[in-house]
């Protein structure tokens, strides 16, 4: 009898030991490759061929300027960071934006925006720069226009200077579209030096790429376990794809889009109606691209009827720290937008349409053990400050 | 002087709703349909859905304003449940033509068809309202042969009424094989390519085709070369239809019917007609006259 207590005593230890055994997991040949097409981490920094001065310091500091300007929006009350806070992971926090009204939208972080294809969440923009010149005249956001941005330039000594320096004439000398298109690729060149800094994901993913076990041991087991989800059951990966975590592309995946004030946002279809009828668009002359290759994706893009209720697939850097979610911050928090994927209603879904989304129907260790990845996609990167000199050098 | 500021003020606003119009901000106006014109080409949808989600977020005299404004001449609707589809009809007779889901929930799309309680619920609603076809529902391979589904095409035969089969071409041939004189209209043409449409329809005499949901038929207003083909070769076998099958696409009618209208306009004026409204009308229209 004893001896029997002795041998269940051993087969429990060996049991309760089992976890301690299984803590590190071995990838598949798949897994690993897909995981590791998530990097690396931090890629070259964007340029934009279409804007002449991405990239450009003296331009990337009169956008910084810029961005923080108030008197850039109507009553100059509201500057860019009104909604898009660096102390808010440059969003705002709310559900949906509040500029001069509530807006239809969800504020997206501007994180890696410079990495982006189409910007706002129905792309109604191909550019950054043409994109940062919409809310500035749109009245229920910041309610400018075009002779009051040029007006402020022009009046004020240190933009002036700025200008010239960046752009080699006076503003005095630029008409007033000519200069609210130079304020737009001077915010571009700004915002895009908003890249993420590198994460515990990051460090995984490439202590994986060489093999080093023991800094692969370091990344959380319930990360790991959730990271498969994502890329396996889950199939995440197929749309939040890449280092960035997406395709750059739109979706439909079952939030309504019924807009507060009555009728519907749709989204990608009227995104692409507004990027094919903008006179600042790619295929314009604003763009400074001599190659012409940026305008391929302007020219080619296509209304279809799937586009109606599509929406931004956003980059998930940082996502932990940018909630409310979905283009109208209809979900609060992760666990919400988990549980959106995990019961997804079908009814939404055309027979024909995303044939990927499926609920994923996750038990409640999933669901925990995929925030915990996401959570993993947050970088360390020091706040925001600015760095800019007061006056024109 | 304040008259000065506030033409200097109008000014600058005018300025700028032209630059925002320039960035295409103002387009959703522009596209605005113009319904009511005199020349506008009457529109037979054939592919409506009024479920269960639409009845608060679209109630019916706004779902009706809605198919009105669009220019539609009539609307084949169908619900789960059905009671969308009658509460439509009852505020517009003369536009809704009802068509009878074999769903009592969207969500019982992929189930319906091993579900023998469908039947019940079919024949009850069959016994007390009229339809003009039995649709839209969704069967492909060999699910087609299953005791539901062949339950339905008898009572398709039973009740003189259209199969609206969201198939591919496999359960199509399979609900002919049970009933050679069925008629079915083939839900978006099966996503099939206009190559294997033409088959389809050369095979089976009684086949008709919604253009639902799908966008290659036509770019930019101009018909495909293949597609045009077959609009040609079978001038009395295709109509559009929308699909609204979540309530916030009911506000896509109007466009879908203004786009519809674009490519059309790029075919001969009476297949124009015949795709646009004269097939569905001849067909399934005419089914509910002299209720």
């Amino acid at each position: 009898m004893r001896a029997l207590l002795a041998t269940l005593a051993a087969a429990a230890g060996i049991l309760l030991a089992a976890p301690a055994v299984a803590q590190a997991p071995m990838l598949g040949e798949a897994e690993t490759r897909r995981v590791l097409a998530h990097g690396p981490w931090p890629p070259a920094p964007p340029h934009d061929p279409s804007n002449r001065v991405s990239g450009q310091p003296a331009a990337i500091a009169l956008g910084e300027r810029l961005f923080f300007d108030r008197r850039l929006s109507g009553d100059g009350a509201m500057a860019c960071d009104w909604c898009h806070d660096p102390a808010r992971d440059w969003s705002d926090g709310f559900a949906r934006g509040v500029g001069k009204a509530t807006l239809d939208r969800n504020t997206p972080a501007l994180w890696n925006v410079g990495l982006q294809r189409w910007f706002g969440w129905g792309g109604g923009h191909d550019s950054l720069w043409s994109q940062s010149l919409r809310p500035l005249l749109e009245p229920r956001e910041m309610g400018g226009s075009a002779a009051q941005v040029a007006a402020r330039v022009r009046g004020d000594a240190d933009l002036a200077c700025r200008y010239r320096q960046v752009f080699g004439q006076a503003p005095s000398s630029m008409d007033d579209t000519g200069l609210l298109i130079a304020t737009g690729k001077a915010l571009a060149a700004f915002q895009e030096t908003l890249v993420s800094g590198r994460t515990p994901f990051d460090d995984f993913r490439d202590a994986l790429a060489r093999g080093d076990a023991a800094a692969m041991a370091r990344y959380p087991q319930d990360a790991l376990r959730g990271l498969r989800i994502f890329i396996g059951k889950g199939s995440c990966s197929t749309c939040h794809v890449g280092p960035l975590f997406t395709n750059g592309e739109f979706a439909d995946i079952g939030v309504p889009f019924f807009l507060a004030r009555g009728g519907v946002d749709s989204g990608r279809h009227e995104g692409i109606r507004q990027v094919r009828g903008s006179a600042f668009n790619l295929l314009g002359p604003y763009n400074d691209d001599p190659g012409g290759a940026t305008r391929l994706r302007t020219r080619h893009v296509e209304l279809q009827h799937r586009n109606f209720g599509e929406f931004k697939v956003p980059s998930l850097r940082n996502v932990a720290r940018t909630a409310p979610y979905m283009h109208n911050g209809a979900l609060a928090d992760l666990r919400d937008v988990v549980r959106h994927y995990s019961e997804l209603n079908e009814d939404r879904l055309h027979a024909d349409g995303e044939r990927i989304l499926k609920p994923l129907r996750l038990d409640a260790g999933e669901t925990d053990d995929l925030i915990a990845f996401l959570s993993t996609l947050s970088d360390t990167t020091p706040p925001f400050r600015r760095r800019v000199a007061d006056t024109c050098p | 002087m304040l008259l000065c500021a506030d033409h200097a003020a109008s000014i600058e606003w005018g300025l700028t709703m032209r630059l925002l119009a320039a960035m295409g901000l103002a387009l959703s106006v522009l596209a605005a349909p113009p319904a009511g014109a005199a020349d506008i080409l009457p529109i037979f949808d054939a592919h409506l859905h009024y479920s269960h989600d639409a009845w608060e977020s679209v109630p019916p005299q706004e779902a009706i304003a809605i198919l009105r404004q669009a220019g539609l001449k009539r609307a084949m609707v169908s619900s789960s449940n059905d009671d969308g589809t009658q509460r439509l009809l009852a505020a517009a007779p003369d536009l809704i033509v009802p068509e009878l889901r074999p769903y009592r929930t969207r969500g019982e799309i992929g189930t319906w068809m091993r579900d023998e309680t469908v039947l019940a619920y079919v024949e009850e609603r069959l016994k007390k309202y009229r339809y003009a076809a039995i649709g839209e529902f969704h069967v492909y391979g060999a699910d087609a042969d299953l005791p539901v589904v062949r339950r339905l095409v008898e009572l398709a035969r039973q009740h003189r009424l259209f199969l609206h089969a969201h198939s591919d071409a496999d359960a199509v041939d399979r609900l002919f094989l049970q009933d050679p004189q069925a008629r079915i209209l083939w839900a978006h043409a099966g996503f099939a390519r206009p190559e294997a449409v033409r088959e389809m329809l050369a095979r089976h005499r009684h086949l008709w085709c919604d253009l639902a949901f799908r966008s290659d038929h036509a770019t930019g207003g101009k018909v495909d070369a293949a597609w045009r083909a077959v609009f040609e070769a079978f001038p009395d076998r295709f109509m559009v239809g929308t699909d609204t099958f979540t309530p916030e696409r009911w506000h896509y009618i109007g466009e879908h019917a203004n786009f519809s209208r674009a490519w059309l306009a790029d075919l001969p004026k009476d297949l124009a007609e015949r795709i646009a409204w004269r097939n569905g009308e001849a067909l399934l229209g005419r089914m509910m006259d002299g209720r």
